[in-house]
């Protein structure tokens, strides 16, 4: 489904046009870049704007319900939850982001070369890439994890392997239909090394595709994050992180201690929701061809 | 077709080789010492040789492999470190929980996506569509363990007379009522992310199909708008519906290892979950192995099915 | 969740922290002496019903020989009689044996066995059995060899007479026969079966119930045993139950709704943080007594790591507030203070023995500056998964932050961490309890005696070595609990091995109807004692 787009050769709209121009057409990217923008802004500010030390434990405080002092409550050690929710943000988003990083680094670049030299390289590659589609993502996830140990690290080696197939094959297939087209038979028979063919005109047929990937695996990536540490895999006390706070805290569900997973919970939901739909708005201002009949 | 099949069938047998040196390469990875799990508090340096010899760990790597597989290809998948039980018995155990939960939400996911999805594409831009198109966003994004943890909180605690258990198993043989009982929550939560999509998915199936040109001489005819929608549109936007719960075979297992560990239910995720952190290899590596599998004869089978469905595609060249 | 990660030899080992924390002392729960669930008040005992017990996690084995889990023992103590047995203040009473005598030299024991009993299945209960069992556990491949290591030979003197050679004096040896190292089990069923007598050792024991049917992971069921040997006081057949059948269940929160529902009646392991709710509920009887198990953090003293340095170890055991940890960590107030491993129901113990009643955090730093080498930064590795141990860890954190010592926490698996402690390869310390058992020595020896395979710390005190070696050849007990007495001030105090905490509780919850059942000190029911009140 992703090969999808025909290439047309180099597009530059968005270069044309301003950026206003551009947001105004698309308002919903107005929406949930925005939201992308707040929360990367609360992950880096976390230190100057966070009430409490999310790590400092104070027995007496422990257990409150959300208050004026503590706006999400404490946990069983009394640490403030709003506090951990903004820290626990820095660990969701790099790793979403460091873990998109490897799989696009590793994925597109694989993808440009079995795409451009094809043979038995492709061949090789294509099965390598067939075994990690063989597992349902997720648990390809926790299994590698569970290899490497259960750290925030090997966390985010993990999903970044998971994401590699989806850029592989995207790239892949892209270079597969620019390659037959004219303009690049034109720079081969000019001479052009492979390389530079590949840098200077197939990457950039590729880019926009490429964009809107990396927005919606970085959805993935967090939810993973989050599951992954849920399940004891990711990242370990005292770090906050969102996944782990809730699986630290989902023994008090039954004691009716609900808001210590309230928070992380939500912020999970509204970070996954946020590059979901920066993307799909993304996917319909940058690839008109992908919009959906909408 | 049948010589797509086969060659498909074909492509797929380097894939599973390199599936399970994957697998097992990944598995041994894990840090620790199994033999320390099993051995339980006893440090007896003889016990844990002999326990180590047992089990066959003080070979080399390359070895194991290929004793593990060669067990494997007879159907031998080796025994529990910790509980001592063949592992194929305790996956034969514990399948039917994992199976019925996975139909049950398909089922819900289904049901629930292709009559709301229906009635969004049919009143489009209505009340109905805008708070369905939301909600799938909020589907797809929503984490299932958040949903699965609100669930328990309200039907199990909050809401008075413990209305639904926080969790367990009996099974469909002992008690029909208390076991779909304990199936509701689980089952609901492992299917609103495939309901997300699916529902996004029929609703633009739908909307595609209705511009095509015979539902506009359906419709020219004078057929009802009811006839039209159930005998004609419906039955072509379902060729890409069809594709997605295929595919959903892949979501709902490894949404099985999230569900199944927030409602205990014991099904195969829950087994290997558990197994992770003792170094059970045996289990990890053959409840992944099975996953693996079924993800790809599910994906196999889509692909015969759509390439069946929709002449179209052509099988030679099926696999881009 | 914190039991999915159900690391079971976790289970085992982190007893206190990760799961009995949740136990206790004498304090609260059941007022008086009597940690019996409904006393005394409930009348005659009658006959008939079922229970449900609430497992923490499955078993591995029904085989007493191959068994490696704790949570296997709750079964085993039904179906199987062992040698001598303890009461429930972990006195050693007669069991299969009636008496027994120890040589003046102290290298054998002799046992007279109870006549008349039979095995479930029909054969006879004698001294070629006991020798056979006695046997069959010291052979290779068997868990329990490490146990009976002491064994020199195992001879039948005539049929109700058993003599056991020991290669030295082994003041421990009773103790150790209560346990499944001292089980009986019928050597033809045991035959017959062969490798599936693991798992389904029907009718292969004395006990006071026979295994009816095992499914694994799902439930285990045990019928009354109708020709049982032992009688009530009142002279009346034991067991009064018809039947009971185990449950495993993982999860801590569905364990205790099951029992709140009647879906299960008896559980021995719950989290600390459910213990205030339990006591006030008047459907429940909650009792509990002092268990055996420990927990600690355990330094590698070896020569050129961190805590090679004594002077550390002791300031990390003076900086931290036991009764905090015990009142406000995951025990929350149930359980007792430790500094040292003698259990509160060990004969050695001694309440007066306080060596670090209060948290010391300016003395902590006096020390720490004594050896000149500035502040005191150190890694603790804690289990991961368990967030009750995750919270204990997090507490001491902030607790040694006072002292000025920075203690970063860092998770591994269970096991991995085992393994690294084992090889002395922690860079600081590492976090992880014991069980315990009925002696003070099978607390203590492995952890301290130099090369000893439990002795994770790398720990060496010759006149530790010395002491400990010469309790176990001691006959007299007074003169033991003098030498176990001296080697702790030395361990815990002025060199110590590691740094002890708190001791587990044995806990019994149950639904108000089951009586009979007392709190044991090895935090297992005998349930052949329960019966239902109708």
């Amino acid at each position: 489904m992703s090969a999808a787009a025909a290439a047309l050769p180099l597009q530059r709209r968005t270069r044309s046009g301003s950026l206003r121009v551009f947001l105004r057409r698309n308002p919903r990217l107005l929406v949930g870049g925005s939201i992308v923008a707040i929360l990367l802004l609360a992950a880096a500010a976390a230190p100057y704007v966070a009430p409490y030390d999310p790590v400092a434990t104070n027995v007496q405080d422990s257990l409150q319900s959300p208050s004026l002092r503590h706006l999400l409550g404490t946990d069983d050690l009394g640490r403030d939850v709003f506090s951990r929710v903004l820290w626990g943000a820095r660990i969701s988003l790099s790793v979403g982001v460091i873990s998109v990083a490897i799989g696009f680094t590793v994925g597109v670049s694989t993808g440009l070369l079995a795409g451009y030299l094809g043979g038995t390289f492709d061949l090789l590659v294509m099965r390598v890439i067939d075994a990690l589609l063989a597992f349902p993502a997720l648990v390809l996830a926790i299994s590698i994890t569970a290899a490497l140990g259960p750290q925030i690290q090997n966390a985010m080696i993990a999903i970044g392997i998971v994401a590699i197939p989806g850029y592989t094959r995207l790239t892949r297939g892209q270079v597969l239909t620019v390659r037959s087209q004219e303009f690049i038979t034109a720079a081969r028979t000019v001479g052009a090394p492979p390389l530079r063919i590949v840098l200077r005109h197939i990457f950039p047929n590729v880019t926009n595709t490429l964009v809107v990937q990396a927005t919606l695996s970085t959805a993935f990536a967090i939810l993973a994050e989050a599951a992954l540490s849920f399940l004891g895999l990711g990242a370990q006390p005292p770090t906050p992180s969102w996944g782990q706070d809730i699986a630290y805290s989902a023994r008090y569900l039954a004691n009716l201690d609900w808001w210590m997973s309230a928070g992380p919970g939500l912020a999970i939901f509204l970070a996954v929701f946020a590059f979901n739909f920066l993307g799909d708005a993304l996917r319909d201002a940058l690839d008109p061809r992908l919009r959906r009949t909408a | 077709m049948t010589r797509y099949i086969l060659r498909r069938l074909l492509l797929m047998i380097p894939v599973i080789l390199l599936v399970t040196i994957g697998i097992f390469i990944l598995i041994r990875l894990e840090p620790g010492d199994p033999v320390l799990t099993f051995a339980g508090e006893d440090r007896n340096p003889e016990l844990l040789a002999a326990l180590r010899h047992e089990y066959g760990l003080d070979q080399p790597l390359p070895v194991q492999y290929v004793i593990w597989l060669s067990h494997a290809l007879r159907g031998d998948l080796g025994r529990s470190f910790q509980t001592n039980q063949s592992v194929v018995e305790a996956m034969a155990q514990r399948l039917p929980a994992t199976i019925e939960l996975g139909a049950a939400a398909l089922l819900i996911s289904i049901v629930v996506s292709l009559v709301v999805g229906t009635l969004s594409a049919v009143r489009r831009n209505s009340a109905v569509d805008l708070v369905a198109t939301s909600a799938t966003l909020v589907g797809v994004s929503f984490p299932s363990f958040f949903l699965g943890l609100i669930l328990i909180l309200l039907f199990a605690y909050v809401i008075p007379g413990h209305l639904l258990p926080p969790g367990g198993f009996v099974a469909l043989t002992a008690d029909v009522g208390e076991n779909l009982r304990r199936l509701i929550l689980p089952a609901v939560t492992l299917s609103t992310v495939s309901i997300a999509v699916n529902m996004r998915q029929i609703r633009s199936s739908l909307l595609e199909v209705f511009g095509l040109d015979y539902i506009r001489t359906a419709r020219a005819k004078g057929l009802s708008e009811r006839s039209v929608i159930a005998s004609h549109a419906l039955k072509n936007a379902l060729i890409p519906v069809v594709t997605l719960i295929g595919i959903q075979v892949g979501s709902i297992i490894e949404g099985a290892f999230i569900t199944e560990t927030i409602f205990i239910w014991p099904g195969v995720g829950l087994l290997a979950v558990q197994a992770i952190p003792s170094g059970d290899y045996p289990v990890v590596q053959g409840v992944v192995l099975i996953s693996a599998l079924a993800y790809m004869f599910s994906t196999l089978f889509v692909d015969i099915l759509y390439a069946w469905l929709d002449p179209r595609i052509s099988y030679e060249g099926a696999r881009a | 969740m914190a039991t999915k990660l159900s690391r079971r030899r976790f289970l085992v080992l982190g007893s206190a922290t990760a799961l009995a924390v949740a136990c206790a002392p004498s304090t609260g729960g059941a007022p008086g002496a009597s940690a019996s669930a409904g006393g005394g008040a409930a009348g005659a005992p009658q006959k008939g019903g079922s229970l449900t017990f609430a497992l923490d996690s499955d078993i591995s084995d029904l085989d007493p020989m191959l068994s490696a889990l704790f949570v296997d023992r709750n079964i085993h103590y039904q179906m199987y009689d062992s040698l001598v047995r303890i009461n429930a203040k972990g006195e050693i009473v007669p069991g299969l044996a009636t008496k027994w005598t120890t040589s003046s030299d102290g290298k054998t024991v002799t046992f007279d066995l109870r006549q008349g009993v039979k095995y479930q299945d029909g054969t006879t209960f004698d001294a070629a059995s006991v020798k056979w069992n006695l046997d069959r556990y010291r052979q290779k491949g068997s868990h329990r060899t490490g146990e009976l290591a002491p064994v020199e030979s195992v001879d039948v003197v005539d049929d109700h007479t058993v003599k056991v050679t020991l290669k030295t004096a082994f003041a421990p040896f009773l103790s150790i026969l209560v346990d499944r190292a001292g089980m009986m089990v019928s050597q033809k069923v045991a035959d017959a079966m062969g490798k599936d007598f693991t798992v389904h050792p029907y009718k292969a024991g004395t006990g006071p119930f026979v295994l009816t049917e095992a499914v694994k992971s799902d439930h285990y069921t045990l019928t009354r045993n109708p020709d049982y040997w032992e009688k009530d006081q009142g002279g009346n057949a034991l067991p009064y139950l018809d039947s009971i059948t185990f449950k495993p269940i993982l999860d801590p929160n569905v364990r205790l709704t099951n029992v709140r529902t009647g879906q299960a009646q008896v559980l021995t392991r719950m989290s600390g943080k459910d213990i205030p709710t339990v006591k006030s509920d008047s459907t429940l009887t909650f009792v509990q007594t002092s268990a055996y198990g420990w927990d600690s953090m355990i330094p590698n003293r070896s020569p050129g790591a961190l805590f090679s340095e004594a002077r550390y170890v002791k300031a990390v055991s003076m900086a931290i507030d036991r009764d905090q940890l015990l009142n406000d960590g995951p025990a929350k107030g149930v359980g007792a203070v430790a500094y040292g491993p003698y259990a509160p129901s060990h004969f050695c113990y001694d309440p007066s023995f306080k060596p670090f009643a209060k948290a010391d955090p300016a003395g902590a730093k006096k020390l720490i500056d004594d050896v000149g080498k500035g502040p005191l930064t150190f890694e603790l590795l804690v289990p991961s998964g368990s967030p009750d141990t995750l919270q204990l860890a997090q507490l001491i954190q902030s607790q040694l932050k006072t002292a000025g010592i920075t203690m970063n926490i860092k998770t591994e698996l269970f096991n991995q961490i085992v393994k690294i402690s084992e090889q002395h390869q922690q860079p600081g310390m590492s976090l992880y309890g014991w069980s315990g058992r009925i002696d003070p020595d099978q607390n203590t020896y492995d952890f301290v005696v130099t090369g000893q395979p439990n002795n994770d710390s790398a720990y060496s005190n010759p006149q530790v070595d010395q002491l400990m070696k010469q309790q176990r050849t001691e006959t007299d007990q007074a003169k033991r609990k003098t030498d176990l007495q001296k080697a702790q001030q030395i361990f815990a105090v002025d060199d110590p091995s590691r740094v002890w905490y708190d001791f587990a509780a044995s806990i019994l919850l149950t639904a108000k109807a089951v009586q009979g059942l007392e709190a044991y000190p090895d935090q297992i029911a005998r349930l052949g004692y329960g019966w239902l009140k109708k």
